[in-house]
């Protein structure tokens, strides 16, 4: 709409004796100079706004007035949340619940880090620059030096005025900095990943063969959300998808091959038992340590497995793959029919039989042969034993006699 | 700025392709990674977006708003901007000053005179045909050794092969190659600045008149080459008027002070006041929308000139006190020890005017070794100032004189008057034009509104670089938008287009209430102009505002007239009261003073509206308004492109109000 010039002037009333003259039916605006008589300048965003009326609206001010309300719907739909002048590359403002607030900085280790930073719509997808952004904006509005101004009194004894009782208010500001050191180091955080608290939950959820079977679930509606999830931890990047029901032999072998050959980065030091490092103990250190590796290698290869399994499963569920059999099967049988349909099929017996007939043989031969050289070999062998005991026996003689 | 290295320069300034996006400037980044180019012939200003999203002139390397147009060679080194303006001193030879206005010209094009005589002589492009180029000295740094192999070793030794010296050569450059050189460090202080690589550029020029389309075609070249995406190039006044439309000029801040709020309709005049010349705008606002009404270019009125008048004053009293003769503007050609003396008066006075702008105190001029060994420390006062400057002032006023009688406006027509360039900082410009166009008592100035020092919004030397960046915000938004209307809008900012050539109209549109009050006789009650003359087609407008009416009758009535504005001169004897005063001053006062007065003259009634307010109210508790019935009107007038007239009157408040329309054919 329009901008409406508001006056601040109030006109007395019209005199009773006042009567409206009347109007020339001629009388019409001076005419306004010709086109082309006064040049616009092209500035400012009501020169814009004469463009659109001129080029698009036919100079018709109310369809201007509805694209212009348009427009302005449409970007504040979609500016509706950052109206903050910076750029925070899509961190945003999470809600921080109440159980997040309460964490307690010593059990830091079990706290979810992007949580904690309000990153959890991101988590491993986070940048680094995002997590600085996000680590910043926590922290001013957690820094304990704001708190301190902020929290009020409730005790009104003399004595503790202006002593900030509220000695745990920076232990949310604790758990922030934890989470910004193990998300800012790229092994701690590699780490963190591999045991990602969201990612374990939902791998909890995984369907198992019976399950799958007994519901009915659809194929691809099951796996490719799960191997979705397991692709994150493939240090070949991007990683194959599960594809679709018309995917083509090549696709589903790739896909398949890869996942056989899965190289993930996944490890488990996260779950590491503490080394008491206060200890005087060494032996007592390394037995930790020592039952560290070992749990660590344990979950490895069960996480190796757990996968393994997955694709095997998703190999034998796999409607594409039996198609694809199908296919080959009937390709094969229709490679047969075009060569010789009647005698190919007898003489493939015939031919498999003598073949057959002719490996055993051929076997047998060969044991034969190889038995007999096995015999031969030993008794050169002992031959040769029986050679060098005479010999030593007659040196000894000799040197025997040489001696008396 | 910084020192590059003379041989790398090319190679090392590495800008990323324009219009690449950046992860920083995705479409939720709502600072806009644009710059504005305030690209003059002595001096040069950029701006950008900050982060309170305001456009901000900014600094460059070294600290200055106002980067001086020049480039200088020195050995190895380049100087772009102030410190190559310290080498006209010593290294004049090597030192290129002027280049903008040269851009896009050809070598016999330019007349002998405009030769700058300090800096680097302009030559005949040796193997170019007709181009302007400038040849400097400098040293090239020697080829790096051979690769040292077993057949070029001569002899093993354990001391490294010392690098050998830099030779000395002569380096041609083109105007264009200069303008590149340039372009390319301030795209760099701006990107520095911002910490992301800059998308869009606008950069100012002169009008059409001074500066045509081939030197445009020649800049935009340039600026291609320098890294920049030109989104456009804006008229000077063209980038004051983007500026000036915004909310920021008209701020309610000074308006809560006392000032008298902007008016959206306004007549603007545009003084640019540069080093080197003035050039005049006459501008017709009208709610942001506006055209140059008449403009007027006066070369060899500015800064360079008043810097001459110092220049002599101070050299007058160099020799005064230190008996040692000095001849200056111009220094005698064999004598070089003059021309350097002026060369180092002409930098010491830049500081000297500065201070004059920003305080009423008097403002020093010191110069070490000026001449023969004996240094120089002087001062001036504001007053001394405008004396000497007297007739430059009175030059910009006789000029803007004559652009107003050219275009057939009175003085008193003029609302606003804004400064651009330098030398329009110089609050003794502003009371000298005021006294001499003959302006309104009320006209707003930048200096009566106090919004030119201590970085106000209102400060000449920034105002064509934040226009820009203003301008240039909004082309990015355009550009980044998908729509096609947005793309054909964009196509329409190119310069000549069709869509820029409007309607206007000639006359002023109003309503007029009629009464019979004393103040009102000349029209017969109380006028409100609604579509002021000289405003594009088609146009809106809505005035709002109360109507007080009969307790019987309710009736609201008022007609829509058509009028001429004029001025009336009377001529009033001022009154004698200075009974103390010598004879002889009473008798040179005696002269009349003209007093002018705005008229308004009913041209032809296009409408007239009688009707029965039904919302109006009673006024409740004390004072002169007591029980009286007032309503709130809302009056709209529409005037289509062909020129006929929608006026609808609308009572507003509630839902059932009176609604009236009248159509005037065109």
């Amino acid at each position: 709409m329009a901008s409406v010039q508001v006056l601040s002037i109030a006109t007395p009333p019209v005199s009773a004796a006042y009567k409206a003259p009347s109007v020339p039916s001629t009388s019409r605006i001076s005419a306004p100079h010709p086109s082309g008589h006064r040049t616009l300048l092209p500035v400012g965003p009501a020169y814009i706004n004469h463009l659109r009326l001129s080029l698009h609206h036919s100079h018709s001010f109310s369809s201007l007035d509805k694209h212009l309300e348009a427009e302005r719907e449409r970007l504040a739909a979609l500016h509706g949340e950052d109206n903050a002048g910076e750029d925070d590359l899509g961190v945003g403002d999470e809600e921080e619940s109440e159980e997040l607030l309460a964490l307690d900085p010593k059990e830091w280790k079990k706290q979810d880090h992007y949580a904690v930073l309000g990153l959890s719509h991101l988590r491993y997808k986070a940048t680094a620059d995002q997590i600085k952004i996000a680590h910043r904006k926590k922290v001013l509005k957690h820094h304990p030096d704001k708190k301190a101004a902020t929290t009020t009194n409730v005790s009104s004894s003399l004595y503790l005025a202006g002593v900030n009782q509220n000695t745990n208010d920076d232990a949310f500001f604790k758990c922030i900095q934890k989470a910004h050191e193990v998300l800012t180091n790229p092994e701690k955080r590699r780490q963190f990943d591999s045991v990602d608290p969201v990612f374990l939950e939902l791998e909890e959820e995984m369907p198992t063969l019976a399950e799958f079977k007994s519901k009915n679930l659809d194929f691809f509606k099951t796996f490719g959300p799960v191997f979705d999830l397991y692709s994150r931890f493939s240090k070949a990047q991007p990683v194959p998808g599960l594809g679709h029901i018309d995917s083509s032999k090549d696709e589903v072998e790739g896909f398949y091959d890869f996942w056989y050959n899965f190289d993930s980065w996944r490890s488990f030091e996260w779950l590491d038992k503490e080394v008491n490092e206060g200890s005087d103990s060494r032996d007592d250190k390394r037995y930790t340590e020592k039952k560290n590796k070992s749990e660590r290698a344990r979950r490895k290869k069960e996480d190796t497995a757990k996968l393994r399994g997955l694709v095997d499963m998703a190999l034998g569920l796999d409607p594409r793959i039996k198609r694809i059999k199908q296919q080959e099967k009937e390709a094969r049988e229709a490679k047969k029919k075009a060569g010789n349909p009647a005698a190919a099929a007898k003489k493939t017996k015939q031919q498999e039989e003598e073949e057959k007939k002719k490996a055993e043989q051929a076997a047998k031969e060969k044991e034969e042969a190889e038995k007999l050289a096995r015999a031969e070999a030993k008794k050169q062998k002992a031959a040769a034993a029986n050679a060098a005991k005479k010999a030593r026996r007659q040196q000894r003689a000799a040197e025997e006699g040489g001696a008396a | 700025m910084s020192k590059q290295q003379n041989g790398a320069s090319r190679a090392t300034s590495v800008t990323p392709a324009p219009g690449t996006p950046t992860p920083a400037s995705g479409p939720t980044s709502s600072l806009h990674p644009v710059v504005g180019i305030n690209f003059g012939n002595s001096y040069a200003s950029i701006a950008v977006f900050t982060k309170e999203g305001l456009a901000e002139s900014i600094a460059n390397e070294d600290g200055e708003r106002q980067i001086a147009c020049a480039i200088s060679f020195h050995g190895e080194e380049l100087y772009i901007g102030n410190q190559a303006k310290q080498q006209l001193v010593k290294n004049a030879k090597n030192s290129i000053v002027g280049f903008r206005n040269l851009l896009g010209k050809k070598f016999s094009e330019i007349p002998g005179s405009e030769h700058p005589t300090l800096s680097a002589p302009i030559i005949q492009h040796p193997d170019l045909a007709d181009t302007i180029a400038y040849k400097v000295e400098v040293l090239q740094p020697a080829p790096s050794p051979l690769p040292t192999s077993a057949i070029t070793t001569p002899a093993a030794s354990h001391a490294p092969t010392p690098r050998s010296e830099p030779t000395p050569t002569s380096r041609i450059l083109t105007v264009h190659d200069v303008t590149v050189i340039f372009l390319r460090s301030l795209l760099k202080s701006a990107e520095d600045f911002l910490g992301k690589p800059i998308t869009g550029a606008v950069i100012s020029v002169p009008e059409a008149e001074t500066f045509n389309d081939k030197q445009r075609e020649a800049l935009k070249e340039a600026a291609k080459e320098a890294g920049l995406n030109v989104l456009q190039l804006l008229d000077e006044a063209a980038a004051v008027v983007s500026l000036t439309t915004t909310s920021l000029w008209s701020s309610e801040e000074d308006q809560e002070e006392g000032g008298q709020p902007l008016n959206k309709d306004r007549t603007q005049l545009v003084v640019d006041l540069g080093s080197s010349a003035l050039s005049l705008h006459l501008v017709s606002v009208r709610e942001g929308l506006s055209y140059v009404l008449s403009s007027s270019f006066t070369p060899n009125v500015g800064g360079d000139k008043i810097d001459d008048k110092l220049i002599t004053f101070f050299a007058a009293d160099f020799t005064k006190k230190t008996k040692v003769p000095l001849k200056v503007c111009p220094a005698p050609a064999d004598a070089v020890a003059d021309q350097r003396a002026e060369a180092k008066l002409r930098l010491a006075i830049e500081h000297t005017k500065r201070t004059i702008s920003a305080s009423p105190g008097a403002a020093t001029c010191s110069v070490e070794s000026l001449k023969d060994g004996m240094d120089y420390t002087g001062n001036i006062n504001r007053m001394r100032f405008d004396m000497l400057a007297s007739p430059i002032y009175a030059a910009v006023a006789d000029a803007i004189t004559a652009l107003l009688s050219r275009a057939a406006f009175d003085a008193h027509d003029v609302d606003e008057v804004v400064y651009v360039g330098g030398t329009g900082c110089l609050p003794g410009l502003d009371n000298r034009i005021c006294l001499q166009a003959g302006f309104r008592e009320d006209v707003q100035t930048p200096f009566a509104r106090g919004i030119v020092v201590g970085g106000g919004v209102g400060d000449p030397t920034t105002i064509i670089a934040r226009g820009c960046a203003y301008q240039a915000a909004l082309l990015d938004t355009l550009t980044n938008s998908e729509s096609q209307e947005d793309k054909e809008i964009l196509a329409a900012f190119e310069a000549g287009s069709e869509a820029n050539q409007v309607k206007a109209t000639t006359k002023t549109i109003g309503v007029l209430f009629p009464n019979d009050l004393e103040e009102n006789k000349e029209v017969g009650g109380t006028w409100i102009p609604v579509v002021q003359r000289e405003t594009a087609l088609p146009v809106r407008r809505i005035v709002s505002l109360d109507v007080e009416v009969e307790e019987e009758s309710k009736r609201v009535a008022f007609e829509v007239w058509e009028v001429v504005e004029g001025i009336r001169v009377e001529k009033v004897t001022p009154p004698k009261s200075q009974d103390d005063e010598e004879e002889e001053e009473e008798e040179e006062e005696e002269e009349e003073i003209e007093v002018k007065h705005r008229t308004v003259t009913k041209h032809a009634l296009l409408a007239a509206f009688d009707g029965k307010a039904k919302l109006a109210v009673q006024t409740k508790g004390k004072g002169p308004q007591k029980g009286k019935w007032f309503t709130r009107v809302e009056i709209q007038f529409v005037v289509g492109i062909d020129g006929d007239l929608n006026v609808e009157l609308k009572e507003i408040g509630g839902e059932e109000g009176l609604v009236q329309r009248i159509h005037v054919a065109a």
